[in-house]
């Protein structure tokens, strides 16, 4: 027997050659057969039915006739659900907060507290909170439980089954559909949900694509652009068909991109990274309320909710700011306007809407109401109550074209992810690579897209 | 004004120029000296391959085969020459025992680069040389003693090759060249030589992949009619000079009745006899870990509508596998309860 720590190391050295490359097959097969013989001697199974059952279930789900538009519907429905039922809150809470923050302000001025101070802290401050809680805590707090329930039910392994095809060819992997799916509710959340793919490069090809998907921050814009531009140029008939179909095209639109730049990093930059597809079909079951509840408002809900807040709170104050301070005769934001113009002009924007942009990294949900209080000349992030204002403000006075309108859809849904999403990606990969590979290609084919299409428009008679 | 705008202009461009690390002149610097070393160690692997092959290297054969000037060449047998690494004599280029190390060092972290990109990202055998062919010039040692350990210090490359030790021992291939194989006997590939490029591919096309249990049909003057796995090809005798071919058992072929994974039906079901050697690493561990060991019963249970997965039960469990997958796994196949029932 060896026993100084050279000789063993070179015994197992000179026994690793011996062992042959088949070791760790035999040694699973062993396993699995020592497991087997316990599991006979202890496991008796009684009766097939169901088995059965789940085998009719799934024979249903995936067939060539029924599958496809099971799926649709069930995806529809859950959006349905989601609008439907956060219109009301979203209203409510929006009204209880801003109503919080004119006490609060009033309260303060009472106080003799400088403008400066309460300006900053609520005008500022709890405003943007108050703007990006009331937008986006109530779909999310309807849409994360009924995909849960979904998901609990072992249906959505099954969506992964059917659309596995179209996302193999791309190189990535079947369960990205059902990230993407999360992905609609909240980019973050999108990005976390990316631990059900155990293969770490299709992972990082549906973390890094994730952003194409627009979430529900980025919707609100999407719908109004498509309402104000896009149905007032078909007849009143068929005009709220157009607005759908083309907020409709601007997801087909993202999920192409997502598609394509799968493709092309599993080409490119992935290609050395570790790749393997595993798909289980589980057992349908009985979902359990309770623990849904638990897990989609804690884990998912409340966490992404704390994260936009921690974010969303400074972009609040520096929003104040830029409208409130002035150098010379200008406020800040009109500085930074002028200076943004030129390059929004390029690409069929304007300099507002990029600054909007800019401070709305954070959140997405307050690039709207930034956007108005530029264009109004207001103190503070204003919202619009109808469509019919918001028309007259960006067509009549500030010169929007249907141009305006098609680049601001495109730049919202290829736009770099918000804070919130870059800070998760960063969490989930450890990794500045990706994380800037993550934020900022999304954002050169933003640019690249918009300038490309911008001067199509200017070049054609 | 006018003059603060010069000035800063200036500083700015002798800030793009000069930052360390950063600069213009930083990566410029770096790009050299990255270009330095692929040519170096190119150039000892080269004469080292000469060396196991032909004799001794010449400064033509280093200019053919590094594709540079004859001056180049020449400034760059120099460098390597005062660095202690060659030793350029009568008969042509010889290596110095430091010299034989670094390019054992520069084959080493190619072959075991090859290894990982074949085990865990999946890439097809046809790619890994070229991708490997850049990596080797920028691992350190230390990066590639770490993949060494990952990996399982691997013996071969996935073409065959032996991978040299950190202390520069190879191990020689116990192979019989395709050609001199007797007829009939089941032989496994043992190394497919991966240069020349337009060779090794159409080996690949011929279906032919190291690892494989192969047997000679009939042997031809001119080409080899051969049986691989459940296919037969016929190969040149031309190409099979770069096959290389050890011993089989008889048992290694698959039995007659065996059938992959991919090509059995809805409702049927079968036992797991073993899986395709082609399917390595990563993507061979989680297939096992999934329970698809010889022995295990496995019926497919759910066709897609488009083709691609396909669902298998195996151990109690539901599984999807792709077709890329499921034809790596072999099964003996047993009659189904409902092909049986029509056949009564």
């Amino acid at each position: 027997m060896p026993t100084s720590p050279e000789a063993i190391l070179e015994r197992s050295d000179s026994l690793r050659r011996e062992i042959g490359g088949d070791f760790r097959d035999r040694m699973v097969g062993a396993l699995y057969e020592s497991a087997q013989q316990v599991a006979s001697r202890s496991v008796r199974e009684t009766g097939k039915r169901k088995w059965d059952f789940d085998q009719r279930v799934d024979r249903l789900v995936t067939s060539r006739s029924l599958g496809l538009p099971i799926m649709l519907l069930l995806l529809a429905l859950v959006f349905w659900i989601t609008i439907l039922g956060a219109n009301v809150p979203s209203q409510m809470l929006a009204n209880a907060l801003f109503t919080v923050e004119a006490a609060a302000a009033g309260w303060f001025d009472s106080l003799g507290v400088p403008l400066w101070i309460t300006g900053l802290l609520w005008h500022g401050m709890f405003r943007g909170l108050a703007w990006v809680v009331s937008v986006m805590l109530p779909p999310m707090a309807i849409f994360f439980p009924v995909f849960t329930i979904l998901e609990d039910l072992g249906y959505l392994p099954r969506v992964a089954f059917n659309l596995d095809w179209l996302f193999r060819r791309a190189g990535a992997h079947g369960k990205q559909a059902l990230t993407m799916a999360m992905g609609f509710g909240c980019n973050a959340a999108g990005v976390t949900s990316t631990r059900i793919i155990d293969s770490p490069r299709e992972r990082l090809l549906a973390i890094l694509t994730n952003n194409f998907v627009p979430c529900n921050g980025r919707f609100p814009t999407l719908i109004m652009l498509a309402v104000i531009f896009v149905a007032a140029s078909f007849p009143p008939a068929v005009a709220s068909v157009a607005a759908a179909g083309a907020v409709v095209c601007v997801v087909v639109l993202g999920i192409g991109f997502t598609l394509a730049v799968s493709w092309a990093l599993s080409r490119s930059v992935l290609s050395g990274e570790a790749s393997a597809f595993t798909l289980e079909l589980p057992p349908y079951r009985r979902p359990s309320v309770l623990r849904i509840l638990y897990t989609s408002l804690i884990d998912r809900t409340v966490f992404v909710l704390g994260r936009a807040m921690l974010t969303a709170a400074p972009a609040g104050a520096v929003i104040w700011i830029l409208a409130n301070v002035t150098y010379g005769e200008r406020s800040l934001a009109s500085l930074a306007i002028g200076w943004l113009d030129p390059l929004g002009a390029a690409i069929g924007l304007d300099g507002v809407i990029l600054l909007a942009y800019v401070i709305a990294i954070p959140a997405n949900e307050i690039v709207v109401p930034t956007m108005l209080m530029c264009y109004l000349g207001g103190s503070m992030m204003i919202d619009v109550a109808t469509y019919d204002e918001i028309r007259v403000v960006l067509i009549d006075q500030h010169g929007w074209t249907l141009l305006t309108a098609v680049n601001l859809m495109l730049f919202s849904l290829l736009h770099n992810p918000c804070a919130t999403t870059i800070l998760t990606i960063w969490k989930e990969t450890r990794s500045p690579r990706w994380t800037t590979l993550g934020a900022l290609m999304p954002l050169a084919f933003a640019f690249a897209t918009c300038f490309a299409t911008a001067q199509a428009v200017r070049l054609l008679p | 004004m006018t003059v603060w705008g010069i000035l800063l202009a200036a500083i700015l461009t002798a800030a793009i120029l000069f930052v360390p690390k950063a600069g213009l002149l930083a990566l410029w610097n770096r790009f050299r000296s990255h270009r330095d070393r692929t040519r170096s160690e190119d150039a000892l692997k080269h004469i080292l391959a000469w060396r196991q092959r032909s004799g001794p290297a010449s400064l033509e054969s280093l200019a053919g085969s590094l594709r540079l000037s004859p001056s180049t060449v020449l400034h760059l047998a120099t460098r390597l020459e005062t660095a202690g690494w060659i030793q350029c004599g009568a008969a042509g280029i010889e290596l110095t025992p430091a010299g034989e190390r670094r390019a054992l060092q520069v084959v080493r972290a190619h072959r075991l680069w090859e290894r990982h990109l074949a085990d865990d990202a999946n890439m097809p055998i046809g790619r890994l040389h070229q991708a490997a062919e850049r990596a080797e010039h920028s691992l350190t040692v230390s990066q590639v003693a770490r993949l060494d350990a990952h990996l399982g210090h691997p013996q071969h490359d996935p073409h065959g090759d032996p991978i040299p030790s950190a202390d520069g021992r190879v191990a020689s291939l116990n192979a019989v060249c395709l050609n001199d194989w007797p007829v009939d006997m089941p032989g496994r590939i043992a190394h497919i030589e991966d240069e020349p490029d337009a060779v090794f591919r159409r080996i690949l096309a011929a279906g032919l992949r190291p690892s494989q249990v192969v047997r000679v049909v009939e042997a031809h003057d001119a080409s080899l009619r051969m049986q691989v796995e459940d296919a037969e090809c016929v190969i040149d005798r031309a190409l099979a000079i770069n096959i290389h071919v050890s011993s089989a058992r008889r048992d290694d072929l698959y039995p007659a009745d065996a059938a992959r994974l991919s090509d059995m039906r809805q409702g049927d079901s079968g036992e797991i006899i073993g899986m395709g050697p082609e399917c390595t690493g990563f993507s061979r561990r989680r297939l096992l870990d999934l329970g698809l060991t010889p022995g295990a019963s496995v019926q497919v249970v759910l066709d897609n509508t488009f083709g691609d997965p396909r669902a298998f039960r195996v151990r109690g469990t539901t599984i999807a596998l792709r077709r890329e997958q499921a034809e790596h796994v072999w099964v003996r196949p047993r009659e189904s309860a409902a092909r049986m029932e029509v056949s009564r």
